[in-house]
């Protein structure tokens, strides 16, 4: 009897011990993390942040707002003015009246300021990113299509490729080193992915571990922080060269965009 | 006669325009640099090297390698009392330090840290190199200058651009090579 309860202590004892290592061998599935965040958020909340961002951007989008006390409703995407389905498929893109390559959030700003009268100055960051997530949640798993044909979007292409590829910082980064050399590898996490891959097709997105909304120019500037190159102002050269050239490789690959807006980690 | 004159001094013009200049394109990109802001601007800065490993994508053609090593292996600088291994608990610290070594971003170590990156080679139980001198200085060097043996690879210069001091390199050699290393537990 004696005998007996020893034995069964030891074999508890045995799987106990297993099971604490198999925890500890076990490595968490990023993406299945994810998944599983963003239940629990539409268990407790019913609403996910993500859409709260693009609920407060269509407010802001249909709200008499600026000098000139007009909406964004005749913002043209590059399908027309209002014409918001699948309009972020084909940002970047060259617009004529501003005469430059425009992204998602460049194009918002161009309308606030043209369209509405606001100065630069007056614009607030948040404004543009509720913004951005409501016309990207148009865009929810539609294909890529971003082609570029314009001579402006052929240089902006080319300008991005060569960002690129542009080693810098005490850290001697650059972007292609780890997406495309190492691509399908893990930093940390953190699965690493290609343009060609996808990479790109899931911003804007609520960031759970950062409880923030992300969009494309959020995301690239999290990226040289964390290279310790000193991120590029917000709608600037660079950041539109990189989006152009990540979303027109994407392309290429055939992919669709996620859930917009996105959520991960 | 005269034609040989004209031709020579054409080439002579030609090599002088595209050694002292930057192509247009190169002007291009600098201007967008600079749009992305001053502080942009100054980090993204540079060096020769770094400036050759970006105008070939990563890849150095044959012929640039030799001198490309050269350069970095004269950067490499060593403790002032030449003991290439140090601490190895000091090692594990600067090792794991994403400010610091940021080693774990992308290699295993410890086979106890959960998490490690995969972007490297894995290195638990990279002791069993031994700890002969030959041994200890090609760690020491890698971790001091990765370029000063693979030009051009992710890994980072970390002494070079003074992350790590001549010392605390040491530390995290000693971190990979000690024996007493949990990197080196027996399992």
């Amino acid at each position: 009897m004696r005998n007996r309860s020893l034995w069964i202590g030891f074999l508890l004892a045995l799987g106990l011990g297993l099971s604490i290592a198999l925890t500890q061998q076990q490595e968490v599935d990023p993406y299945k993390e994810a998944e599983r965040q963003r239940e629990l958020f539409r268990q407790t909340a019913g609403i996910l942040p993500g859409e709260l961002y693009a609920a407060q951007g269509e407010e802001l989008f249909g709200q008499k707002r600026g000098s000139k006390n007009v909406s964004l409703e005749a913002c043209d995407f590059g399908l027309g003015p209002g014409k918001l389905e699948g309009a972020l498929t084909q940002l970047p893109r060259y617009f004529a009246d501003t005469r430059r390559v425009e992204d998602l959030e460049t194009r918002i700003v161009s309308c606030m300021v043209n369209l509405q009268g606001f100065k630069p100055e007056e614009i607030k960051r948040d404004d543009v990113k509720a913004l951005t997530a409501f016309v990207a949640s148009k865009s929810s798993e539609m294909p890529i299509n971003v082609v570029p044909k314009t001579s402006q979007e052929i240089a902006m292409y080319n300008l991005g490729r060569e960002l690129w590829y542009h080693r810098a910082g005490d850290r001697d980064m650059n972007c292609a080193i780890c997406h495309d050399s190492y691509a399908g590898g893990k930093v940390r996490l953190s699965p690493v992915r290609s343009p060609r891959q996808g990479l790109s097709n899931e911003w804007p997105a609520y960031r759970f571990e950062a409880d923030k909304l992300y969009t494309l120019q959020d995301r690239i500037a999290f990226c040289y922080e964390s290279v310790s190159i000193h991120p590029p102002d917000h709608y600037s050269e660079p950041m539109i060269a990189l989006s152009i050239y990540m979303l027109t490789e994407a392309t290429k690959g055939k992919n669709k965009f996620t859930e917009l807006p996105g959520f991960t980690r | 006669m005269k034609t040989r004159y004209f031709v020579g001094l054409l080439a002579m013009l030609l090599v002088g325009l595209t050694l002292s200049q930057q192509g247009p394109f190169q002007q291009r990109v600098q201007q967008a640099i600079n749009s992305g802001g001053s502080k942009f601007a100054e980090t993204m800065k540079q060096d020769r090297d770094q400036a050759l490993c970006s105008q070939y994508r990563d890849k150095l053609p044959p012929e640039e390698v030799g001198a490309f090593l050269e350069r970095q292996r004269a950067l490499i600088k060593y403790p002032a009392d030449g003991k290439l291994m140090g601490d190895w608990k000091q090692g594990e610290a600067l090792f794991t330090n994403p400010r610091k070594g940021n080693c774990y971003a992308c290699h295993t170590g410890d086979p106890k840290e959960a998490g490690a990156g995969r972007m490297g080679p894995g290195l638990v139980g990279y002791g069993q190199r031994g700890t002969s001198e030959a041994v200890v200085k090609y760690t020491y060097d890698k971790i001091y200058n990765a370029w000063a043996s693979m030009p051009c690879s992710l890994m980072y210069r970390a002494g070079h651009h003074g992350i790590l001091t001549p010392e605390e390199t040491a530390h995290v050699t000693a971190f990979l090579l000690d024996p007493a290393s949990p990197v080196n537990a027996k399992r």
